[in-house]
């Protein structure tokens, strides 16, 4: 298994939905449960199955990946031989929002040329999962297919594909001739002549494209089964990690139902909510319903019920705010609420 | 290699046995404190932020996993190209083996590391103390007093002074006199542990001392009182602040509590003197919907289903559903079960606790719990 497999992670994509969330970042680098960024889960995923080569395609806004990623010494891939690798696209103003561009991978196929496993894991950067690739691929060696895409229960694609890097190699080579700008073209063109097959992964997974999925997959995290799907002891979920101290519970403060980071003060009650590393809430303060992501100010005596507040957001004392599950009110990152500017 | 101005010598081999079971298996300074740190980390930490690139971490009690839990001092970002921290374990000679007999020794052992270095000035610190301290301001006062030993002093309550070497100085600061654990002390100035040798003094004292058969090898016992007798410019240093020798189970769980206060003096949230750790890496803590937290301190990896109040969890503690933990300190990986109820105790890391326990004490006591208590507390049916 081990250097049997490349990792590949298109980080290019976009959802307009996610707009509010994505000013100052992209898809991949997008907060999630806590203390993760989104890509770490199908990363973690890869690193956990052995994958020892991992190459990463963003496009715009990758400051904030690039931070978060490093050198790849979180999740052990900072090595001698293979580890991290990050491309760039070079294509800026493309409209293109498929998984697996093949313009992208062959502005650098030296990575792939160079590459020793035979074999090469395609996904996109925005599912939420905790998968072994080593059942999927052992499969796909069974099924002796071409190409493997991974769907869910429901059957729908995660697109996330399993292919030989020969196989890949020659896509790229010839993909002037055959048309194909990417491995969804190839996996839908019925005339494409491989065999194409589908694993279906029968665990937790999400693919975060709107504001609603993003809401709901995170809350869906605060029912104790959901949770022990996606954190399990034998396959944790690396992430950049903070020296934060743990998170002090303060007289007057009152918790049920949460999932909270490290180095949060709180002294307020919190209900029913997701909150990130290094916030604080004031006392009287009630959280309900609400992700709140890192270094979030929360003053005395607030209210905020279906809310989504992104990093460094300040809300000044005596604030109430309250949007619905349906649709959660997001402010932006950064910004101050008042309580006179109150919705 | 490259000369460095100040090395410093964490001293790490302490055994704690007043920590009983707790340092059964491991050196005092590995000894787990504040939901996530070691002991050790605040030391650590004091260097990294104090610009002291390279620590000599003298080891020899129970040191597998203090050795491990080190590395190459990265957590503290003190795996640097020139310097950083090495482990200094005992060694054998052609001629024996040369165990460190008392404090002095070890460092008298370790002179070729320091020499390397060339050093102006050496620290020597202990891993046994929970404190934050600039040393660097420590050694600006130890050049401006152009001192041959300064040594750091705080304040004791005076009924406890008779536990501590005890410093008589004049109104400028010079120790006159040291009475190590006197049974009437005539002050209340305390050493620390930390000392600043100018490199020369602590060279020559060192090679002194070790010829001596009489000498117990100790800065405390030996050296001071000698460099003391000989004149020697010692100065003391007043530290003000939080300082605590977690020497015993009830000062460990007090400890812990005072990190529940909301006016804590030991400020672990403050951002430009970080604590650092070994991080683990885990989820965050989850309190389920039975759950309650109330003023507590708790680290991420917990899985919480009970009722926690006023107590310090470390990472990857689990309490199970109709269970309460009051007044308590529960280490890392401990799984309290259903229904439990524990009250002013210590629960060490990776203990499985079984449904149904109470463990409460009494009178003021706390309650170190140990696997035999458990057996013991467990039903005869």
């Amino acid at each position: 298994m081990k250097r049997k497999l490349l990792g590949i992670i298109d980080a290019t994509t976009y959802h307009e939905d996610l707009k509010d969330l994505l000013t100052h970042r992209s898809l991949a680098a997008l907060p999630f449960a806590g203390r993760y960024r989104i890509i770490d889960f199908i990363l973690s995923s890869m690193v956990n199955s052995g994958i020892r080569s991992v190459a990463i395609f963003p496009k715009i806004q990758y400051r904030s990946l690039m931070d978060h990623l490093g050198s790849g010494k979180n999740w052990d891939l900072n090595r001698k031989r293979d580890g991290l690798f990050f491309f760039p696209s070079a294509i800026v103003d493309s409209e293109y929002n498929r998984i697996g561009s093949f313009d992208l991978f062959a502005a650098n196929m030296d990575y792939f040329y160079r590459s020793t496993q035979e074999y090469a894991i395609i996904s996109n950067c925005f599912t939420i999962l905790n998968i072994d690739f080593g059942s999927v691929f052992k499969w796909h060696l069974q099924s002796g297919c071409d190409i493997t895409e991974i769907h869910d229960q429901r059957g729908s694609s995660l697109e996330i594909y399993l292919i030989k890097t020969s196989l890949l190699i020659k896509l790229l080579e010839t993909r002037n001739q055959t048309g194909y700008t990417c491995v969804q073209d190839v996996v839908n063109d019925p005339h494409h002549g491989y065999s194409i097959c589908q694993y279906v992964y029968d665990g937790y997974a999400v693919m975060i494209d709107s504001i609603k999925t993003y809401y709901s997959s995170n809350m869906n995290l605060l029912q104790p089964e959901m949770w022990k799907q996606l954190f399990l002891r034998e396959r944790p979920i690396f992430t950049k990690v903070k020296d934060e101290p743990p998170t002090k519970y303060l007289k007057g403060s009152k918790v049920t139902n949460a999932m909270i980071a490290n180095g949060c003060l709180i002294s307020g009650i919190v209900n029913r909510s997701i909150i990130a590393r290094g916030v604080k809430i004031g006392k009287g303060s009630v959280i309900k319903n609400c992700i709140i992501m890192q270094k979030c100010q929360i003053e005395d005596n607030c209210y905020l019920d279906s809310m989504i507040l992104d990093k460094d957001v300040k809300i000044e004392a005596g604030t109430k705010i309250i949007g619905t599950p349906g649709s959660p009110y997001v402010i932006r990152k950064g910004t101050k609420q008042g309580a006179l500017m109150k919705s | 290699m490259v000369k460095k101005k100040c090395v410093a010598m964490l001293l790490a081999g302490g055994k704690g046995s007043r920590l009983n079971d707790l340092t059964k298996e491991l050196a005092k300074p590995a000894v787990p404190f504040g939901g996530k740190y070691r002991i050790i980390d605040f030391t650590l930490s004091n260097c990294a932020n104090s610009g002291i690139d390279t620590v000599g971490v003298l080891t020899q009690y129970q040191p597998l996993l203090l050795n491990s839990y080190i590395g190459i001092g990265s957590a503290w970002d003190l795996d640097c190209k020139d310097g950083g921290v090495t482990v200094l374990p005992p060694y054998s000679e052609s001629s024996e083996v040369k165990w460190y007999t008392g404090t002095a020794s070890a460092i008298y052992q370790n002179l070729n590391y320091l020499k390397q270095y060339q050093p102006d000035y050496v620290l020597i610190l202990s891993g046994d103390h929970i404190y934050k301290m600039n040393y660097e301001s420590m050694l600006e006062y130890h050049q401006e007093k152009q001192a041959d030993v300064t040594i750091s002093l705080i304040e004791v309550a005076w009924e406890e002074a008779n536990r501590f070497g005890i410093m008589n100085t004049d109104s400028d600061m010079r120790i006159i006199e040291f009475e190590e654990k006197p049974a009437n002390p005539k002050n209340n100035l305390a050493s620390m542990g930390i000392y600043i040798f100018s490199w020369n003094i602590l060279k020559e004292y060192l090679e002194q001392d070790a010829n001596n058969p009489d000498s117990s090898h100790d800065f405390g016992k030996d050296i001071i009182p000698l460099l003391l007798r000989e004149k020697k410019n010692l100065f003391a240093y007043p530290f003000r602040g939080y300082w605590k020798d977690v020497g015993t189970v009830e000062s460990l769980w007090e400890a812990n509590m005072d990190l529940l206060k909301e006016d804590c003096e030991l400020n672990l949230f403050d951002y430009s003197w970080k604590i650092y750790s070994v991080n683990p890496n885990r989820p965050p803590q989850f309190i389920s919907p039975e759950a309650v937290v109330k003023e507590s301190l708790i680290n991420e990896g917990c899985t919480i289903e009970g009722e926690i109040e006023h107590s310090v969890l470390f990472q990857g503690v689990s309490i199970g559903k109709g269970s309460v933990v009051k007044d308590a300190v529960v280490m890392q990986d401990t799984a309290i079960g259903k229904d439990c109820f524990i009250e002013r105790a210590i629960v060490p890391y990776d203990m499985t606790i079984p449904d149904g326990t109470v463990i409460r004490s009494f009178d003021e006591k706390i309650i170190l719990v140990t696997e035999q208590l458990i057996r013991r507390l467990k039903p005869a049916y």
